[in-house]
């Protein structure tokens, strides 16, 4: 029906547009040029057999904290598209990425305390607890829910580790600390992990 | 501004002077790749890499890294060094993070090598990971020869591609993709089991978007036909048995209002809008809750000619969930469509952040709204505030193409360079977008208008101050000046006023600039409008050169700038995309109609455009050896039965021999609008379309004959009963129309339409009197 794909660069004018018609928070195109050009594996669409965008999910990295967690700028799916499971496809495919390239260990993001549809399948489908509350997030005074799901992404360490988000790129950048709070056994630094990982569904 | 070399030079000194920054080499590599040297390129990559470390990069790099290694290998496959390419790939795999990306680049480069049997296990990994992307779907049939572009398959190709998508089926039960594109190649029985089989579960789950999956369908012969009847066999037995044919288990209700639903869509798409409607109020009396009935209402009352009805019922459904930004774009859209330009206005604004609520639509780069805006004003005849609408999505465009330069360092920084380039790619070709094209064509038919009658304002304004005597006409316009003076301090003062509030309410200055011009008028007085609409062509002309649309607008604006050749290369052109097209026709014709009656050439340049078009002119076969009348006949005699080339014809007619006026008008009058071709998209319907008759229609008031128009009026209010420009007796514009009676259905249709014989359809009602009396149907 509906094909799930990462976006590409002539997607983002339809992003736009689909983000336009269907939501309150609304970005410049600068914002996006800024997601994929810094996340390109982290952003896909929902393209119908007519090839128009009927969906799509902004996502990114957070730089600032110590601990590597990818959060969702934004996510969206028309109307008239509901009930195809498009928002659930969308957001495991950024969390895989999340996942598998950065090495996220939770994914965040923010929710209207209001928006029932919406929490519903972040806490039900997609496994996301909430975290916090923040009051007056959105712009028209209403609270947003702050949600995380934790990743399974605790994997082999050592060399073989796949790679983190990005410090300031000069080759002096962060240094992100490791969590070894698993047991042994894992941590054989052996890269052999990685790759099996990707191929597991 | 690419300067290419310029670059190259400026990335080689840059390196030379810093050769310890990485971004330098990196820079330096993109310089030649841009420069179209993709192996000069890669050589300075393996020199960058030649000066890292064995056991690089450190963690917080290795994405990074991976990135690089991906670009220079793309870099290898673009300049179709492609075996080296693949071993490159193979042998930095650890290296390379992003394993989706490997593998996507993996598979490309196999299908490049001829590697199919490789590329087809590799496509079927990939789907295990994403059963629904079509693009590896598409691969795999590539990579056993089982692909075509256009579509077409042979019987034999048609069974083995079945076999391959029962096979993957069994792997990809969940994935909609495997059950949807057999669909696209299967005929006959066949198809109609497989569609059998995709619809029923997709009925019974409720999906909304089933229809619009299903539409590109209808443009392949026979299955339109086939659809109806598997459609209609569905809702027969659910309506009578509850069951689908040759089940035991009951559907729930819902399964027939979704089935109602499909087959409104349906009959709308085959253009049979009268049973369409039927369906969907049925529908509607079935479940009245649900919105997406109301929302295929509108859209099918929009297809049939009745945008006020459209428009209300968008706005009902509307205030069905006044949390949904979606139903109220959608309600938005409908009213620009009907000319109700202040209340979608205020309809929208509903969802824009506080503050000047307006202009958010604009920060907010919101051009479909813009657009829509636009084109209503035009026509409406509101120059100026449609040429604002299209010159501010032009700004957006701008906007655009400057945010690429920040980019320049930081996607050396990130290295992510591929996406960089794309990135490059798509700035040079932005002009080409829709939303620009229509912009571009929205401003171009503004300053055509604008040149053509040059005092319109506003339509109103100028029928007033038309009748005037000169001197008071000036009188009226000081006095306008005036006030628009005053109005604008009084805006100018208020702002200060707010602003300086603002400074005190939360310590910082928020500075909104004043709209100097906020109706477009400036806009108006601009001296010359076609040299303004001539820079529009240009972009127009470079970015969609093979549409039809952009050559006719060049003519028109070259004819009225006198330029002859140039409007004779947008003829040529016109020619070579469709030399049988109406408008084609109308612009050669009308062309050397021009030439003809011009004075013989005096000047030099006028000699010379002269012989340019002597040369040229026999080397159209249109106007071989006939003269522009003769021509025109041929022309007739192509294209009897089409009802757009008769009126082009006929308009002709009139301009070559203005004495054969009588004669165009009924050439246009025996036209017959004859049933269309059966096996097609469309139902038994006739052919002629709603917008073709309206173009007709202007034709007959503001060329040919006021009678004829009004004729032609009522002949189309039989052909479509539901459109409001021809007043058809099912369109809310009749005051005692069924539609307007079955609007009321509770209170007696009869009594409420006798009482009040100025109802008024356009008011948006907002109230849901209609679900007084609800109850769900079992």
């Amino acid at each position: 029906m509906v094909c799930i794909r990462k976006a590409t660069i002539d997607d983002l004018l339809a992003m736009q547009a689909c983000n336009l018609f269907c939501l309150p928070e609304n970005y410049q195109m600068k914002y996006y040029l800024y997601h994929i050009l810094s996340w390109p594996q982290l952003l896909y669409v929902a393209e119908d057999y007519n090839g128009r965008i009927v969906g799509y999910v902004l996502a990114k990295m957070e730089e600032e904290s110590n601990e590597c967690h990818g959060h969702i700028t934004s996510l969206a799916v028309l109307r008239t598209h509901r009930k195809l499971g498009l928002a659930t496809k969308l957001m495991s495919a950024a969390q895989n990425a999340m996942e598998q390239v950065f090495g996220a260990e939770y994914v965040s993001l923010h929710v209207r305390k209001s928006n029932r549809a919406a929490f519903n399948l972040y806490t039900e489908t997609l496994g996301y607890k909430i975290h916090d509350v923040e009051a007056k997030y959105y712009a028209d005074g209403e609270d947003a829910y702050d949600m995380r799901k934790e990743l399974k992404g605790k994997k082999s360490h050592g060399h073989g580790h796949g790679g983190h988000g990005h410090g300031h790129g000069q080759g002096h950048g962060h240094h992100h600390h490791h969590h070894h709070e698993h047991g042994g056994g894992c941590c054989s630094g052996e890269a052999k992990g990685v790759t099996a990982k990707a191929d597991s569904k | 501004m690419r300067d290419l070399t310029g670059f190259v030079e400026t990335r080689q000194q840059l390196l030379t002077l810093k050769p310890n920054h990485r971004m330098n080499w990196i820079g330096f590599a993109v310089a030649h790749h841009l420069n179209s040297n993709a192996l000069k390129a890669v050589e300075i990559l393996e020199a960058y890499e030649g000066t890292l470390e064995d056991d690089f990069p450190p963690d917080n790099e290795r994405c990074e890294h991976g990135e690089m290694l991906l670009y220079k290998i793309s870099l290898l496959e673009e300049s179709g060094s492609l075996e080296r390419a693949l071993d490159e790939l193979h042998k930095k795999e650890l290296k390379i993070v992003d394993k989706l990306a490997y593998k996507e680049q993996e598979v490309s480069l196999l299908v490049k090598l001829g590697r199919f049997e490789e590329g087809a296990t590799l496509y079927k990994a990939l789907l295990a990971m994403n059963p629904d992307n079509y693009r590896y779907y598409e691969g795999l049939q590539k990579c056993v020869g089982l692909y075509s572009e256009n579509s077409q398959y042979s019987s034999d190709q048609i069974e083995l591609l079945d076999k391959l998508y029962k096979s993957l089926r069994q792997q990809y039960n969940w994935s909609s993709a495997v059950k949807r594109i057999p669909l696209d190649f299967l005929q006959g029985d066949k198809f109609r089991e497989a569609a059998d089989n995709y619809i029923r579960p997709l009925l019974t789950k409720g999906v909304p978007s089933l229809f619009s999956d299903l539409s590109p369908l209808y443009d392949h012969p026979g299955k339109a036909d086939i659809l109806e009847q598997l459609i209609l066999a569905l809702e027969h037995s659910i309506r009578t048995t509850g069951r689908y044919p040759g089940r035991e288990d009951k559907e729930p209700p819902s399964t027939l209002m979704w089935a109602l639903f499909l087959l409104a869509q349906h009959y709308d798409r085959r253009g049979q809008y009268d049973l369409s409607l039927s369906k969907i109020d049925e529908a509607i009396e079935h479940t009245p809750t649900v919105i997406d009935l109301y929302s295929a209402k509108s859209r099918i009352l929009k297809h049939a000619g009745d945008l006020a009805a459209a428009a209300a019922l968008a706005d009902e459904a509307r205030c069905m969930d006044l949390a949904d930004r979606y139903i109220n774009s959608e309600c938005v859209k409908r009213m620009l469509q009907a000319d109700q330009v202040p209340l979608g206005e205020k309809t929208a604004v509903l969802f824009t952040k506080d503050g000047d609520q307006h202009n958010n639509l604009h920060d907010m780069q919101c051009m479909w709204y813009e657009l829509a805006s636009g084109e209503s004003y035009f026509r409406q005849g509101d120059l100026g505030r449609a040429l604002k609408k299209f010159l501010s999505v032009e700004k957006h465009y701008a906007d655009i193409t400057e945010d690429q330069f920040d980019f320049h360092s930081y996607c050396l920084r990130k290295m992510t360079l591929r996406t960089y380039v794309e990135m490059l790619k798509f700035q040079d070709r932005l002009h080409s977008h829709s939303y620009f094209h229509k912009a571009a064509v929205g401003a171009i038919r503004c300053y055509i208008r604008l040149h053509d009658s040059p005092s319109k304002l506003t339509a109103e304004e100028d029928d007033d101050i038309s009748k005037l005597p000169p001197s008071q006409k000036k009188k009226l316009r000081q006095k306008q000046r005036k006030a628009e003076a005053r109005a604008k301090k009084e805006a100018e003062g208020k702002n200060e006023e707010s602003s300086a509030s603002n400074v005190s309410k939360t310590g910082k200055r928020t500075v909104k600039p004043v709209d100097p011009d906020p109706h477009g008028e400036k806009l108006l007085q601009v001296e010359d409008p076609l040299a303004e609409a001539t820079r529009y062509l240009k972009l127009l002309q470079k970015n969609s050169p093979d549409s039809v649309e952009t050559h006719f607008l060049s003519f028109e604006v070259n004819v009225r700038r006198q330029k002859v050749l140039l409007a004779f290369q947008a003829v040529k052109q016109l020619l070579r995309l469709n030399a049988e097209h109406p408008d084609t026709h109308r612009c050669l014709i009308k062309f050397f109609h021009k030439v003809d009656s011009m004075a013989a050439p005096v000047t030099d340049t006028e000699k010379l455009i002269w012989s340019v078009l002597e040369a040229e002119r026999p080397a159209i076969s249109q106007l071989h050896e006939k003269s522009l009348k003769e021509a025109n006949k041929v022309f007739l005699e192509k294209h009897q039965a089409s009802l757009m080339h008769r009126a082009a014809v006929a308009e002709l007619l009139y301009a070559l021999q203005p004495e054969k006026k009588p004669e165009a008008v009924k050439l246009i009058e025996e036209s017959t609008n004859n049933p269309v071709a059966t096996n097609g998209a469309l139902g038994p319907v006739k052919e002629w379309k709603l917008k073709d008759c309206i173009t007709v229609h202007k034709l007959l008031e503001t060329v040919l004959d006021q009678n004829a128009a009004l004729r032609w009026k009522e002949r189309c209010a039989e052909y479509f009963p539901f459109s409001t420009y021809f007043g058809g007796r099912l369109s809310s514009a009749v005051a005692n129309s069924a539609y307007n009676q079955s609007k009321n259905p509770e209170n007696g249709s009869a009594d409420h339409s006798q009482s009040s014989p100025t109802v008024d359809p356009l008011a948006p009602n907002g109230k849901l009197e209609a679900f007084k009396d609800l109850t769900i149907r079992p």
